[in-house]
């Protein structure tokens, strides 16, 4: 049995629509652990308030943002799956089909870079990345929609033998940049060695990682703690207006690499938009988030 | 919670204090096109009108969904903030040439933002980014819809509006702001970090 082009199209339009209407569960409760902890008072009300913004989403079917992004997936692929029909065209008619039935019907936000012509579809629209897993019947899909209010102020850099302190300098002068615009608490997401796009693209990856879940490598591990602390000591708070609680989560990735060492940040502002779904390879969808 | 009402008088705004929140009732203007934000300046520096009188008024960087009706009349299904500091250029140009009561979006305006805040009469407010579905709960009408000719976010747009908010008075007409306030505390804590160590491996 194979997984249609149709069975794709459907999830990643899905996906797409059910990461603007409910923040995940990981995300709230994050949110909800801040608020006790939080030292301002108007950083307490900002939680609060972004609480009762995400539950007015959910309930409503409504959006949490107005600014869709532009949708991102990653794919990862299932050795043994068989596939019926193109697979990249049906995430571009995935796209399409969202932009068509949403309700409610969402802004034009896919920009021309050179003209700076507005529409719902564009050059290598959806962006999407594939990989593969060796051996398994599924294919595992996370939708991450990418929007200005954080990607205009990740960054990456390249360095040459850095020590541990020169990278933990650059994810927090990253931070430091984005401040108050980044609608925090954001997630921190770091790729470390690799190549350029490389330690970008584990750094989204990082982003993306589920919060609570420990880093393996006990030198990032302490890295995420001590970055954590200090961003958290920074002082914006939620929505930059004040508070110790100006991110939720510092997660870090690392590749091997040569005596060059790229070093990226990624970052997701309060809703962390992220869905994840996997479909078998008997067709049957499963929603993981 | 302070409820402030379209239009404004100047000791109205002066009396806000900054990290207070406020709801906003009455007719606000808004639009997120940088385009827009030219030819808003174009038209002060002509000396033509703009299309609506924003004296003691609101001009806020809210992406609004609207769209003609068939029957001709607008309708606004939602609103949300967008980073307003993409339009520092052009905001102090505005907010004295418009005479502006209230301004705001989120992440906040520039130094020469701050000072034309307070040589006007004019506050900044902060509204909760991912805030769409909550803060649309305040429209109430489409007033009018100018410069139609681009995308529905980029627009000219008045609302009628109730309770709109909370949003955080985030620079006040005093010369104050929380951004400039918070980002210097923080690149202080930064700094003497950075200074504890040589960065040069």
């Amino acid at each position: 049995m194979a997984i249609t082009c149709e069975q794709l199209t459907q999830l990643s339009a899905d996906l797409y629509e059910w990461s603007l209407k409910k923040i995940p569960e990981d995300t709230k409760a994050a949110l909800r652990a801040a608020l006790p902890h939080e030292s301002n008072s108007t950083g307490r009300q900002t939680l609060t308030i972004m609480l009762k913004s995400a539950d007015a989403a959910e309930r409503t079917g409504g959006l949490v943002c107005s600014d869709v992004g532009i949708p991102t997936y990653s794919v990862k692929i299932g050795t043994q799956v068989q596939f019926e029909g193109p697979v990249r065209q049906a995430f571009v008619d995935g796209f399409a089909r969202m932009a068509a039935r949403c309700n409610p019907p969402i802004l034009q936000m896919v920009t021309n870079p050179l003209t700076h012509q507005r529409s719902h579809a564009g050059k290598d629209m959806p962006i999407v990345s594939f990989d593969v897993i060796d051996g398994a019947n599924y294919v595992d899909i996370t939708c991450a929609p990418k929007a200005m209010g954080t990607g205009r102020w990740e960054a990456a850099e390249i360095f040459v033998y850095p020590s541990l302190q020169a990278i933990e300098d650059f994810v927090l002068k990253t931070v430091l940049t984005s401040g108050s615009q980044a609608c925090p608490p954001i997630v921190v997401g770091v790729g470390i060695g690799g190549t350029f796009d490389h330690a970008a693209r584990i750094a989204k990856d990082a982003v993306l990682r589920p919060f609570g879940e420990q880093n393996p490598e006990p030198l990032l591990a302490e890295m995420e703690a001590r970055l954590l602390k200090t961003i958290n000591e920074l002082g914006f708070g939620p929505m930059g207006t004040g508070g110790n609680t100006t991110a939720m989560a510092v997660h870090v990735n690392y590749s091997a690499s040569h005596g060059f060492v790229p070093v990226a940040v990624s970052l997701n502002c309060w809703i962390n938009r992220r869905t994840r779904a996997r479909i078998h390879g008997d067709g049957r969808v499963e929603r993981l988030e | 919670m302070k409820l402030l009402t379209l239009p404004l008088a100047r000791a109205e705004v002066e009396n806000l204090e900054l990290g207070e929140m406020v709801l906003i009732s009455g007719q606000a203007t808004m639009s997120i096109g940088l385009p827009t934000h030219q030819r808003m300046v174009a038209h002060l520096d002509a000396g033509t009108p703009l299309p609506m009188d924003l004296r003691d008024g609101a001009f806020f960087h809210l992406s609004c969904f609207n769209r003609e009706r068939p029957d001709g009349s607008h309708e606004a299904l939602y609103l949300n903030p967008t980073t307003s500091t993409r339009y520092n250029a052009y905001m102090p140009r505005l907010i004295e040439g418009c005479g502006l009561r209230l301004v705001g979006g989120k992440g906040g305006l520039d130094e020469a933002s701050v000072q034309a805040l307070q040589r006007q009469g004019c506050v900044y407010l902060s509204f909760l980014g991912g805030g769409c579905t909550l803060l649309s709960q305040a429209i109430r009408s489409v007033v009018a819809v100018h410069w139609a000719d681009t995308i529905a976010q980029f627009r000219l747009l008045t609302l009628e509006l109730s309770e709109l908010g909370p949003a955080t008075v985030a620079i006040d007409a005093h010369g104050h702001s929380l951004y400039q306030t918070l980002h210097a505390q923080a690149a202080r804590r930064l700094q003497a970090r950075f200074e504890d160590h040589d960065p040069t491996p």
